[in-house]
């Protein structure tokens, strides 16, 4: 049973929110719609339930016309950022509400509801009201209720985004469980988010989405080491992936006064207007380095990032390590000149480490 | 905190009160307690005589109370139901929202009396406009003098000039309402109907209780559109406590007598609602 989208598009007042998309999705297994804030995430998300009707384009599930079934007939299931859930009823009748909706036994109801509060781990909140849960637990319930219908597709939109970070990383790797124990094999798994290590890290199909537009689709692995575009290297990539204008020729790379000899998937591009590539975890401090001013130094968790400029060019470098700096100051960094990636002047991929394109 | 001056401050207050609430109050049961009529004004004091002649020797006083519980009842059942209908239909995006919300408030901006009057001539038996469309089906309802239907033609009335405000209450509820819930409801498989009777109609108990015991409140004082109407006629037929005691005390002129009714009814009422208020949260709210 395939969810088969063609050319979906919505544009209220003039502005595309979705813009052509299309897209097969198999039962089993698990997408990842990646993108930016208002990139499209939600509307997507939104047109699959059918909260939302596209100004043109169709979706066919299991070879029927979506677009003509009423939402409450779909037989889908959604997670929203906003821990949505039913204010007047406490934690077992909200998670029984979908069952309820359907003629279903009251014990069987019963049963599931208590299967679905063991796996997201809220067994004895039975009977609290949702007012007196916390953020997380309110996001568990509605993930819960979500997951009692076994609907045939399961929409999460952003469900960790409001969440503090150790709830996060507590509920993603749940999550994961979850996903993995396969929820059941006829499911359909939609995860929209902004985080590319999420994204990494959920392993799925990644559907990289900007302004409304479909830019890459494709396994996580072959997102992150092929990037078609510069568009897709900066939204899988956090912080954003550092772009350098830069000169190639006689195999040696040149840009503000430095000068590395080219590794040989990038040393066949001459051509101008050339950008280079660099992720902020491939360039690392070293004493006989190029000198770089500090712009900015951050720590973040475990690892600090550095914005540096040398000349007009600005880059972010992020280092495995709590290091303090000052503003102003002068290191010195090395580039891992052969993780770098070539991109034409009009933003597409030219050559990638990977053996992406001319590699 | 002691502050010098607090009853400085307090007293224009409280003098207020006391002037229009505290001592009205004080000054009906001690008038309850006397014989004072128009043959012998004054406040005497002849126990609670009036109190043993209103609980043993006065039955149209009861069968008016009774009279004005299904009234009033009625009433508001119907302006909650018609008001929430048509608070519900504006609710959502319709073509002309806006003039429709103006439009159903027509009725509360009309000055009661002068509707009624309207009313009135509407229902009037042999000139009336109602009466005269219904010939076309050869019937013609007594609306005005059948002690049966003339109830409801004040039902009518009063339905018709308060559901409006019911209708705004409703709304104002409904536009408060939080959206989440809806789409949950809609994803997790409630179609329209059930929507509305597991979200819609839940969410809005707190409102539809507050709307239900104020005009319960309000419509247990059914005077005017009665006395316009229908005079409490015919006979007594569609008399209420509240004309009832108008009747005794501001055109017999039992001063005494009324006074006594007065408190009767205050305390039923401030008990009878106290329950309904009660029964409905219990009902609505589950708790």
């Amino acid at each position: 049973m395939d969810l088969v989208a063609n050319n979906l598009s919505y544009k209220p007042d003039n502005q595309y929110h979705l813009n052509e998309v299309s897209f097969n999705f198999k039962e089993g297994n698990l997408y990842t719609i990646l993108g930016r804030t208002l990139s499209g995430k939600t509307t997507l998300l939104k047109t699959i339930a059918g909260l939302l009707t596209p100004d043109s384009g169709e979706i066919e599930f299991d070879g029927k016309n979506f677009l003509k079934v009423p939402v409450w007939e779909r037989n889908v299931a959604m997670v929203y950022q906003q821990f949505i859930n039913y204010p007047h009823l406490n934690v077992f009748e909200n998670i029984a509400f979908p069952l309820k909706q359907r003629k279903i036994d009251q014990s069987v109801i019963n049963d599931k509801v208590m299967d679905a509060l063991k796996s997201v781990g809220l067994v004895g909140f039975e009977n609290r009201k949702i007012q007196e849960l916390s953020g997380g637990q309110q996001q568990r319930v509605s993930l819960a209720r979500s997951l009692v219908k076994n609907a045939k597709i399961l929409l999460l939109d952003e469900p960790l985004v409001n969440l503090d970070y150790k709830l996060r990383e507590q509920l993603r790797e749940e999550f994961k469980n979850l996903f993995s124990k396969g929820l059941a094999d006829e499911t359909i798994l939609i995860y929209s988010t902004t985080d590319p290590r999420e994204t990494m890290e959920l392993n799925g199909e990644v559907i990289v989405l900007d302004e409304g537009k479909v830019l890459q689709v494709g396994p996580a692995k072959e997102i992150f080491e092929n990037p078609n575009s510069l568009k897709v290297a900066e939204i899988s990539n956090d912080p954003p992936m550092n772009i350098i204008e830069a000169k190639i020729s006689d195999n040696h790379i040149k840009f503000e006064g430095i000068d590395v000899e080219a590794p040989q998937h990038l040393s066949k591009l001459t051509e101008d207007g050339l950008k280079i590539g660099l992720r902020s975890s491939d360039i690392e401090l070293n004493e006989n380095g190029h000198e770089f001013e500090v712009e900015l130094a951050e720590i973040s968790g475990s690892e600090t990032l550095l914005h540096l400029k040398r000349g007009n060019t600005k880059i972010i470098v992020s280092i495995e390590e709590v290091l303090n700096f000052k503003i102003h100051d002068k290191i010195k960094i090395n580039f891992k000149i052969d993780k770098a990636y070539a991109f034409h002047a009009d933003g597409k991929l030219a050559s990638s480490p990977f053996g992406g394109l001319n590699g | 905190m002691n502050f010098k001056h607090k009853y400085f401050f307090l007293f224009p207050g409280l003098f207020v009160l006391i002037g229009i609430l505290i001592f009205p109050i004080i000054f009906v049961v001690r008038l309850s307690l006397s014989g004072w009529n128009s043959y012998n004004p004054g406040l005497d004091y002849i126990g609670l005589e009036n109190y043993i002649r209103l609980f043993t020797d006065d039955p149209r006083f009861w069968e008016s109370f009774f009279r004005l519980s299904f009234l009033s009842v009625t009433t508001v059942i119907l302006q909650y139901v018609i008001g929430f209908a048509l608070a519900h239909m504006v609710w959502k995006d319709i073509k002309f929202k806006r003039f429709f919300r103006v439009l159903f408030l027509v009725p509360m901006m009309t000055t009661p009396v002068i509707m009624t009057v309207i009313w009135r001539t509407f229902f009037h038996e042999s000139l009336g406009p109602v009466n005269d469309m219904l010939s076309i089906f050869g019937v013609a309802p007594k609306w005005l003098t059948d002690p049966v239907i003339a109830k409801f033609t004040v039902i009518i009335v009063e339905v018709w000039q308060w559901t409006p405000f019911m209708f705004l209450l409703l709304l104002a509820g409904l536009l408060s309402l939080p959206k989440e819930p809806f789409l949950a409801a809609a994803i997790d498989g409630a179609s329209p109907v059930r929507k509305f009777i597991y979200v819609t109609f839940p969410l809005m108990a707190p409102i539809s209780i507050g709307a239900i015991i104020i005009r319960l409140i309000e419509a247990s004082k059914i005077m005017d559109t009665v006395y316009v109407l229908t005079s409490g006629g015919p006979g007594t037929s569609t008399e209420t406590s509240s004309f009832y005691i108008f009747i005794k005390g501001l055109r017999e002129f039992q001063m005494g007598y009324a006074a006594s009714m007065s408190f009767t009814y205050l305390i039923i009422m401030i008990i009878s609602l106290t329950i309904i208020a009660k029964v409905l949260t219990k009902l609505l709210l589950k708790e």
